[in-house]
């Protein structure tokens, strides 16, 4: 049972962000020839967030800034940089508010190690479930 | 006039609220109670109706109906309207709390006096709470000066039937838990000769407030999808969060209290789960209301109203908690089971349920603390929550098919294996075909599809047994979640998107699809002006399907416009087109979408909800006989 | 012992609350992003002007004195609104301030300008915008301080108030 479970957990771990998403703003004459730069803009674009909407990414919303944005990445890629430049290049200019996947540096490690905290406190309380003295 | 009556009966529910909180600690005084219960019911009904008058009537003397209504609103937004925004809303919670104190005062006889009337006065303490909070920081028969001749009209995509009834429906869900609150208020401070069944007067209320929770959200990710255009359904935005939470914590809730039904067992943690589940139903309205922050769905209010609710939040907090940390030993009795047995399942649910509801936690408020320690701001969004939150709930939803298969105690590996092989081979045979049908395969689809049929071949093969010791209703519950998780792993693995420019008479396939555009044609409404495009839909023998009608529409009034998406839907697919900018000349953008299995998110909704109406149907007859 | 490990949670849970009550007293826009650029050196950039016609090259420009830089454009309501603040920061300042037009028609700027009154020493054009996105505007009109150092020392998003304006005269007068 715990084998199992590991091992699935192993797997979903890696698989987290792998499906097709669509778009509503993206328009005809912004999309890519070639199709793998195509994909990894949309990536992109679905992590950068629209700083006029309400909690949209720029492969969302319609406004004029996040078009303008969603050419500026395609730039980047045909002119050959990679993706963790592209992030650091919007970062740098609209701050980490921009990036939907927050960063990991000093002042995000709690937001991403207290979930694993959290697993591991479960953990915890299944393995000790029987100890009298143990609340669950 | 009738405003100045209805700010009466609003101060007259302060004051039932107050007599209700008196009189229940003086246990002898029955007639005053009842007299204070049905008070406040009547009272918070009359306040209600008349709002909804005074905007029918379109009586623009009251601000509320001034700030949020217009004449040519149809009737049925006008009244849906009262509780679209702040102040109504206020009126639409206070009136379900005191329905739920009504049905708390119905369960009084002899044996449970002591519980019942505790349990009233932690609910005349909310109650109070809300209605003062109501009356002297968002009253709704407010009148200004000079009177104004219309209104300044609503946002015009909230005109929507989903969105009318969505705030009623979580309503149900977050006041039902106060109810539930109050029973573990009462419970905390029973005496221990006092042998009152509480958790059996709990049930029905968790499964009403879990039940109508589930469907209140369902309705607002239904409306998203079909309306917002981008086929998308939810957003990890913090006030759907704020939803989110408390229905995670109801879900553990309801798990665990079969453990205290039927072992009498964990009840502390039961009463633990009672205070947060409700906890988390006030911060939710303190997130939504306060103005500390942003978001699509939350009221433009000043900080004054959040500091008042954040007082209240640490009041009940405090005062519920330390109750509990010194009463809760009463009830530390802690059976021992295997891991691998019914209780096992259950504690891993329960366990699964926190470690999420703690990470949604996080991440909804993690950019608050950022920005008041650092003067700098960040984006929790939803490739966070996709990272942390799938990967820990895909094992609860692999458990979630055995679980009612697995005996309280222990259950012996070999024997259950046996058990379930037949299941196991009807989910990998099931997986097979979907896939000779969609043939595109990646990781997160196969491990989707393999949990939602395993959760289905399980859960419908015992409610085809007819299996008299698992509760209906649970089944036709799980049934529904398979079914859920099923539409959303096929609606986002194969996906289909064609974003083209096209002209009058152009043809688009997409799938086994072909779609012609027909025309653009100009449309009227009731308060809005658009165009229309009309696009004929042909599948590959040529037969022709249906014809889809996007709109852009105009609201003059408020100066709005939206996009609304024209849907085609059928048990395997939806087939949805927007309508982008464009001229005769230069062709129009259309964006259309292939969605695969889509409606089965909202049959599975719908399936979790019934499942939820059986059950709180069956555990309503057995109070009866208590 | 149980007891005690509800301990931690509470206080993390009264801890939370505290924060959010700072949150709400303190005077702040929850809808306002910071700039990134604070502290920083002016972005470079190089374009042509309206009405001078002649090249403006960031470097050259920056580092003489206290400059106001606003991204305006004709099409935007709320910077017509404002403009007469800008105007008051030319003359009651003698202010230098640089008129970044957004995306908009040369033309168009000059009858405006007309219109309402110049106050700009210079407008360099951005006409596709990417000048807006290398100082991380998102929504004009956007005014900035830039010190005789050339660093960014404050940004308004959004038209100037009455209370913008005193805020950032007091800010000019410490620079000085």
């Amino acid at each position: 049972m715990k084998l199992k479970k590991n091992f699935i957990l192993i797997i979903s771990i890696l698989l987290f962000n792998f499906f097709t998403g669509i778009s509503l703003a993206v328009e005809p004459n912004e999309v890519l020839e070639d199709s793998n730069q195509e994909a990894r803009a949309r990536n992109i674009s679905k992590k950068i967030r629209c700083m006029v909407c309400q909690n949209q990414s720029i492969d969302e919303s319609s406004s004029p800034l996040a078009k303008d944005l969603r050419l500026l990445i395609r730039n980047e890629i045909k002119e050959g940089k990679k993706d963790k430049e592209i992030y650091k290049f919007l970062s740098d200019r609209y701050g980490d508010f921009i990036l939907l996947n927050p960063p990991i540096k000093l002042g995000t490690i709690v937001l991403w190690f207290l979930p694993i905290v959290f697993l591991f406190f479960g953990f915890f309380i299944i393995f000790n479930h029987n100890k009298k003295s143990n609340k669950i | 006039m009738l405003a100045s009556l209805g700010n009466l009966s609003l101060w007259l529910s302060l004051i039932f609220s107050i007599s209700q909180f008196i009189v229940s600690r003086k246990t002898n005084k029955l007639s005053f109670l009842n007299i204070s219960v049905l008070g406040l019911l009547f009272s918070s009904l009359l306040s209600f109706f008349l709002l909804i008058y005074l905007h029918i009537i379109s009586d623009f003397t009251v601000s509320n109906v001034f700030e949020n209504s217009h004449t040519t609103k149809p009737l049925i937004y006008k009244i849906s309207g009262v509780w679209g925004n702040h102040e109504g809303s206020m009126l639409l919670w206070i009136l379900v709390l005191v329905i739920f104190n009504y049905f708390i005062f119905k369960l009084l006889n002899k044996k449970n006096s002591t519980f019942i009337f505790k349990a009233l006065e932690t609910q005349a303490i909310i109650t109070f709470g809300f209605i003062l909070f109501t009356v002297f920081t968002s009253n709704p028969f407010e009148r200004i000066v000079p009177p104004q001749p219309n209104g300044l009209g609503f946002n015009p995509i909230l005109q929507d039937p989903a969105l009318a009834i969505h705030p009623p429906l979580l309503y149900i869900g977050y006041v039902g838990f106060s109810a539930v609150f109050s029973m573990s208020v009462a419970a905390l401070t029973l005496n221990s000769n006092e042998k009152i069944l509480w958790y059996n007067y709990m049930k029905p209320f968790v499964l009403a407030a879990w039940t109508f929770l589930t469907i209140g959200i369902a309705l607002g990710a239904f409306w998203a999808y079909y309306e917002l255009g981008w086929g998308g359904w939810w957003f990890w935005d913090p006030v759907e969060n704020a939803s989110f939470m408390p229905w995670l914590i109801g879900t553990a809730l309801l798990h665990s209290l079969i453990i205290v039904e039927k072992r009498k067992s964990l009840k502390n943690w039961v009463l633990l789960l009672s205070i947060l589940a409700f906890l988390l139903s006030v911060v939710g309205t303190f997130l939504v209301r306060s103005g500390i922050l942003t978001s699509v769905h939350a009221f433009a209010l000043d900080p004054s109203r959040g500091i008042y609710i954040l007082i209240f939040t640490a009041f009940l907090g405090g005062y519920s908690l330390m109750l509990f940390a010194k009463n809760s030993k009463k009830y530390a009795e802690d059976k021992y089971f295997k891991f691998f047995s019914k209780e096992g399942s259950i504690l891993l649910n329960n366990v699964i349920m926190l470690v999420v509801c703690s990470t949604v936690l996080l991440g909804t408020i993690y950019p608050l603390l950022v920005e008041a320690f650092t003067n700098n701001k960040i984006s929790v969004g939803e490739p966070y929550y996709n990272s942390t939150v799938i990967p820990i709930v895909v094992p609860g939803i692999l458990v979630m098919g055995i679980g009612p298969l697995l005996s309280w105690g222990s259950e012996k590996k070999l024997d259950f294996l046996k058990k379930i092989y037949p299941n196991i081979l009807i989910t990998g045979m099931l997986t097979l075909i979907i896939f000779t049908i969609y043939k595109s395969y990646s990781v997160i689809a196969i491990v989707g599809i393999i949990l939602a049929f395993w959760i289905i071949s399980n859960n419908l093969s015992l409610l085809i047994k007819k299996n008299k010791t698992v509760s209906t209703g649970m089944l036709i519950s799980h049934l529904g979640i398979g079914l859920l998780i099923l539409g959303m792993t096929g609606s986002s693995v194969w996906q289909e998107e064609k974003i083209i420019n096209m002209y009058i008479n152009n043809e688009v396939k997409i799938e086994k699809y072909n779609i012609v555009f027909e025309k653009v044609r100009e449309v009227k409404g009731e308060n809005y002006i658009g165009l229309q495009g009309n696009f004929l839909v042909f599948d590959h023998k040529k037969v022709f399907i249906t014809k889809l009608k996007p709109e852009n529409r105009y609201y003059p009034i408020t100066n709005n416009f939206t996009t609304e998406a024209s849907i085609h839907s059928n048990l395997a697919r939806d087939l949805y087109i927007v309508l982008g900018e464009g001229n005769k000349k230069d062709g129009w953008t259309i964006r259309i979408y292939y969605n695969p299995l889509v409606a089965w998110i909202w049959i599975g909704s719908f399936i979790i909800f019934l499942g939820g109406i059986i059950s709180m149907n069956i555990n309503s007859k057995k109070l009866k006989n208590i | 012992m149980r007891n005690k490990v509800l301990i931690i949670p509470g206080i993390v849970f009264f801890l939370i609350l505290l924060t959010f009550f700072y949150l709400l007293i303190i005077d702040r826009d929850p809808s306002e992003i910071p700039s990134n650029l604070l502290n920083k050196n002016v972005p470079e950039f190089k374009t042509t002007t309206l009405l001078k016609n002649k090249n403006f090259i960031s470097s050259v420009e920056f580092g003489n004195e206290v400059v106001l830089v606003n991204f305006f454009a004709t099409w935007c309501k709320p910077c017509r609104d404002e403009h007469v603040y800008i105007k008051r920061f030319s003359n009651e300042n003698k202010l230098r301030i640089i008129g970044i037009n957004y995306k908009d028609n040369p033309e168009k700027t000059i009858k405006w300008l007309k219109k309402l009154g110049n106050p700009y020493s210079d407008i360099p054009l951005d006409k596709n915008g990417r000048i807006a996105i290398d100082w991380g505007v998102y929504g004009i009109p956007e005014t900035f301080v830039v010190g005789a150092d050339k660093v960014i020392k404050y940004r308004h998003v959004g038209p100037i108030t009455k209370k913008i304006y005193k805020k950032i005269n007091l800010l000019i007068e410490s620079l000085e």
